[in-house]
């Protein structure tokens, strides 16, 4: 077992000071990100509706298409010279590949996602204050069963001709659950709702993690055997 | 089985759907009584329900196959998860055709996020997704393996989807047949109902068992091609 927890650490660790060192992908989703929040600022009409009653909304769609641009690219720069093969290659187990390209993915797309909270939050002048750490474990949970669904179906697409554009196609349609729950949840809180009115949302969120996290570990080693 | 058996079982199947079609489509414009709240527009009901029922079981099978083929690498069950999908497909977007045509008139709208709309809608988009999978490699073991893996999550991905959009208010009627206490339907609306479900159920058998055919045809000639190359 602690071989196994290496292995996952040492290929998170790889992957981490990649995006450290190149900043390409969470360059990209940053400013993705913050300009989102511009546009959608601009598609409201203040007169007609209340930006406050759509921000979570609009965070919850931010996460998903900045995640997409980001995660979509996890397998991009290994393929492009190979250096995937020598990843598979090598003796660890392929959940364990998947697993530490979650925990990498996951790293990265939680701190754009805190970053359109923050973004959002002044943009949209919401008052998240009170109920913060709940919102942050919310997003923590959305975070995890996107990324979980995204890394796998990233796999299937950078092996087909015709790579990212595939990827909406195939993740998009799964989504459903995490943005009822997630924005279920999110939304009551930052109107200072109490916990205990999303805590079946949150619940459901967590189980949806729990199965596409679930679900990518055992079915991972299928889409990248050759 | 011989292509030529799956042919002849194909074209029994595929026979007997069509007559019971003639039937059912008689039995649904001037057997069964007219529904007392609905009107003429719900008879439709003896298509939707039937063809909704079909598109389940095909996507079930397409599935269950795909699973059973990432296991055991067996050529046949990709080629029946293949057949099946396609044809939970089609039957999917009759049901998604014939859905709002009756929703207009009875709830005064084409279209709404209802569970059950909603479910066989992402279906539909799995399953589409299933196919640019497949035909978006450029080796077909890859294809067969990516296309497994999409329709497994889809179907893993199956109660998220219903529980989540169930959080909504649900105009859906309630079903009238498969409940605890036995079915609440009037017994000719049931007869009808139950023809329906049986025609659907061939006609889907037989096509199925044709594609399955063809898929089998289409195996055997690409051996061949490639066999004087080699």
């Amino acid at each position: 077992m602690s071989a196994y927890f290496r292995q996952v650490c040492a290929i998170v660790k790889k992957d981490v000071l990649l995006e450290v060192r190149s900043r390409d992908r969470i360059t990209a989703m940053g400013a993705f990100a913050v300009l989102a929040g511009v546009l959608f600022n601009f598609s409201i009409d203040t007169t007609t509706t209340r930006p406050q009653d759509v921000a979570a909304g609009l965070i919850w769609m931010t996460l998903i298409f900045g995640g997409l641009l980001g995660v979509g690219r996890t397998f991009h720069l290994e393929a492009q010279d190979g250096a995937f093969q020598g990843v598979l290659t090598s003796p660890v187990p392929k959940d364990a590949i998947f697993l530490a390209k979650v925990i990498a993915n996951f790293t990265l797309l939680y701190a754009v996602s805190l970053l359109v909270l923050g973004v959002f939050a002044l943009f949209f002048s919401l008052d998240i204050g009170p109920n913060l750490p709940w919102i942050m474990v919310i997003l923590a949970l959305g975070s995890l069963g996107f990324v979980a669904l995204a890394t796998l179906f990233a796999a299937v697409s950078t092996g087909t001709t015709m790579g990212e554009t595939l990827l909406p196609v195939l993740v998009f349609p799964l989504l459903v659950p995490m943005v009822v729950f997630g924005v279920g949840s999110t939304g009551r809180l930052m109107n200072g709702r109490p916990f205990d009115e999303v805590e079946g949302n949150v619940r459901m969120l967590g189980a949806f993690a729990f199965a596409a996290v679930a679900a990518g570990a055992v079915l991972f080693r299928y889409v990248v055997e050759d | 089985m011989s292509t030529a058996g799956v042919r002849r079982g194909a074209t029994g199947f595929t026979l007997l759907g069509l007559a019971g079609l003639i039937g059912l489509f008689w039995m649904s414009f001037f057997w069964v009584s007219t529904e007392v709240n609905q009107g003429i527009v719900q008879r439709i009901f003896y298509v939707h329900v039937p063809a909704a029922w079909t598109s389940f079981l095909a996507i079930g099978i397409a599935a269950l196959c795909s699973g059973v083929y990432l296991w055991l690498r067996d050529e046949k069950l990709d080629r029946a998860a293949v057949c099946a999908a396609e044809g939970g497909l089609v039957f999917a977007t009759i049901v998604l055709l014939t859905g709002p045509l009756w929703g207009k008139i009875a709830w005064g709208t084409y279209w709404n996020w209802e569970p059950r709309l909603t479910l066989t809608l992402l279906l539909w988009f799995v399953f589409v997704g299933y196919f640019m999978v497949r035909n978006a490699t450029e080796d077909p073991e890859k294809g067969k393996r990516f296309a497994a893996v999409v329709a497994i999550v889809g179907a893993i991905d199956i109660p998220f989807i219903h529980l989540s959009v169930i959080w909504f208010r649900s105009l859906h009627p309630e079903p009238v047949v498969a409940k605890p206490d036995g079915p609440t339907l009037p017994g000719d609306m049931l007869a009808t109902l139950m023809v329906g479900l049986g025609v659907f159920t061939l006609l889907f058998l037989g096509l199925f068992l044709f594609r399955y055919a063809l898929e089998g045809l289409r195996s055997e000639a690409d051996l061949r091609a490639r066999r004087p190359a080699s």
